[in-house]
């Protein structure tokens, strides 16, 4: 394999948590300038490589630091020490209809969140007809968004950033989107960029995914890397682990 | 800082797509739609003339060599670029607060939301600016041949105005005190620039007082501003090349500061949000 996609080097993320927090002009002038936190500790020294073109699973308890670590890959968040490493273009769906505006239409909210994303509008308009019959929301595309179901708004949301194709696609938690028929066909959209050679990096609590979609995988506790390699091995681990069956780890 | 002026450029249909976001959002089931931004600083001219024309009897210096004699014209030539000033501080300080869902779920140069909001209120500036030109044509001021030096003008406020606001974003996410201080300091301000009334009033102030009145009120950039787009509207002249240079100096280092304050803060703003 040529060069990892992305790499993760010895990154470690703190976060304050402030007792009593100088938000305003005032405690900050009656207390000066110290406010009251201890550092919680979300990533610690963690270390790891994806190889490009492959799915890569993080998996963990609620609270454990997998979102704080796609968050940091998506150049989101910084890291207080350690770097980050990525290499191709990059798109994160961390949320599904960043920036849309209710008051616009689908049209409009489809350039605009596409732009968002970081495409160009010649590769919205090339994508136009395919974005919104992926989506299903047919007449309603030139409808104001906040007449649209929240099944519609989501559905229009995953069909942007689907389509984004980057190099990289980082991804939270948002597989389950939509109907039964609707999660298939996302399942199986995934499924076609992983042959075009993307890489994926998700985060999910469905163990079937990692053991179905990834290739390998992490698992993180407390901000620390437990273990890492084949996608089966970490689900049989971590089920192991958390004392649960696959089924019951789905949420 | 140079890979940041690349990807800067690279999100210029983000940019785009941003102000009109907030161009066509704002006026969104109304019936008069884009009219208000029309309706809302002629209704403020409407009340400023009753109070200060009416009322007051502030007389308003005769244009010249335009010799244009009209309070509400005179007026609105400080009145709109000041509303100009004040909407874009404001709104790029407010800019981060309410893109906070955007900040925290995708990554773009984060140095598009306050430019977006100085944008969409430039448009609306844009359009009234060109409607009072006409208006003043209409008056007898020949307002043509300044046109070009009216834009580049209007561009060296949009510059100081949202360096400005840049700043102060950054203040406002550690202290969301600083938004409402800021509103607080633009209303006075409002009355401390040569707006409502002429500068010849602080002048006869200063004979009295001394003239360090006048010393003090030179120091706001939009003074002279608002002194550039009379001589270049109400009066069809040059402006005095001190005020020009003021509005130059002004508006190059607060955008450079401005910019690079935001830019350095930038990173952090996921996690202080």
């Amino acid at each position: 394999m040529s060069a990892p996609a992305v790499t993760v080097d010895n990154v470690s993320v703190r976060f304050r948590l402030y007792h009593e927090r100088n938000n305003s002009l005032k405690s900050a002038v009656m207390r000066g300038r110290r406010s009251v936190h201890e550092d919680f500790e979300a990533l610690h020294n963690v270390s790891l490589e994806i190889p490009a073109g492959s799915t890569f699973g993080i998996v963990g308890r609620n609270g454990a630091g997998k979102s704080t670590l796609l968050k940091c890959i998506a150049r989101i968040l910084y890291p207080d020490s350690g770097r980050i490493v990525t290499r191709g273009r990059m798109a994160s769906m961390l949320e599904l209809g960043s920036g849309f505006h209710p008051e616009l239409s689908g049209r409009e909210n489809v350039y605009l969140n596409g732009s968002i994303l970081g495409m160009s509008r010649r590769t919205v308009a090339a994508k136009f007809d395919e974005i919104v019959s992926f989506a299903g929301v047919g007449k309603f595309i030139d409808q104001p968004i906040k007449n649209y179901s929240s099944g519609m708004y989501v559905r229009l949301g995953f069909a942007v950033a689907i389509n984004v194709d980057p190099d990289i696609l980082v991804v939270d938690e948002i597989l389950a989107v939509g109907d039964a028929a609707f999660a298939e066909k996302s399942r199986q959209k995934f499924v076609e960029l992983k042959a075009a050679g993307t890489t994926i990096v998700m985060v999910t609590h469905a163990i079937s995914n990692i053991r179905q979609m990834c290739d390998s995988a992490a698992w993180i506790d407390s901000g620390r890397l437990v273990s890492i390699g084949d996608s089966n091995r970490i689900a049989d681990e971590y089920t192991a682990a958390v004392g649960l069956g696959d089924d019951q780890q789905q949420r | 800082m140079n890979g940041y002026i690349r990807e800067l450029w690279a999100s210029r249909e983000l940019l785009a797509n941003l102000t009109m976001r907030e161009i066509k959002g704002r006026y969104r089931r109304t019936i008069l739609g884009q009219l208000w931004s029309l309706i809302n600083p002629l209704a403020t001219m409407l009340v400023y003339t009753i109070v200060f024309s009416f009322l007051f009897r502030t007389a308003p210096p005769v244009g010249s060599p335009s010799g244009i004699e009209s309070y509400p014209l005179f007026l609105l030539c400080g009145l709109l670029p000041w509303t100009f000033f004040s909407t874009t501080v404001i709104s790029s300080i407010t800019s981060v607060v309410e893109g906070e869902s955007l900040i925290k779920k995708v990554y773009f140069p984060r140095l598009n939301l306050p430019l977006a909001a100085a944008g969409s209120a430039g448009f609306t500036w844009l359009i009234e600016m060109g409607l009072l030109a006409v208006v003043l044509l209409f008056f007898g001021a020949w307002t043509i041949p300044w046109l070009p030096l009216l834009l580049l003008f209007m561009l060296l406020q949009t510059m100081l105005a949202s360096g400005i606001g840049m700043m102060l974003a950054i203040l406002n996410v550690h202290f969301r005190d600083a938004q409402h201080f800021v509103a607080i300091a633009l209303q006075l301000g409002l009355y401390l620039t040569p707006i409502l009334y002429p500068i010849t009033l602080v002048q006869q102030l200063a004979a009295d007082r001394g003239h360090w009145v006048v010393d003090v009120f030179e120091l706001n950039p939009m003074e002279h501003f608002v002194a550039v787009f009379r001589s270049l509207l109400y009066d069809n002249r040059w402006p005095t090349a001190v005020d020009s240079l003021w509005c130059v100096g002004s508006a190059v280092v607060l955008f450079a500061v401005g910019s690079i304050v935001f830019v350095r803060n930038e990173r952090n703003l996921g996690r202080l949000l």
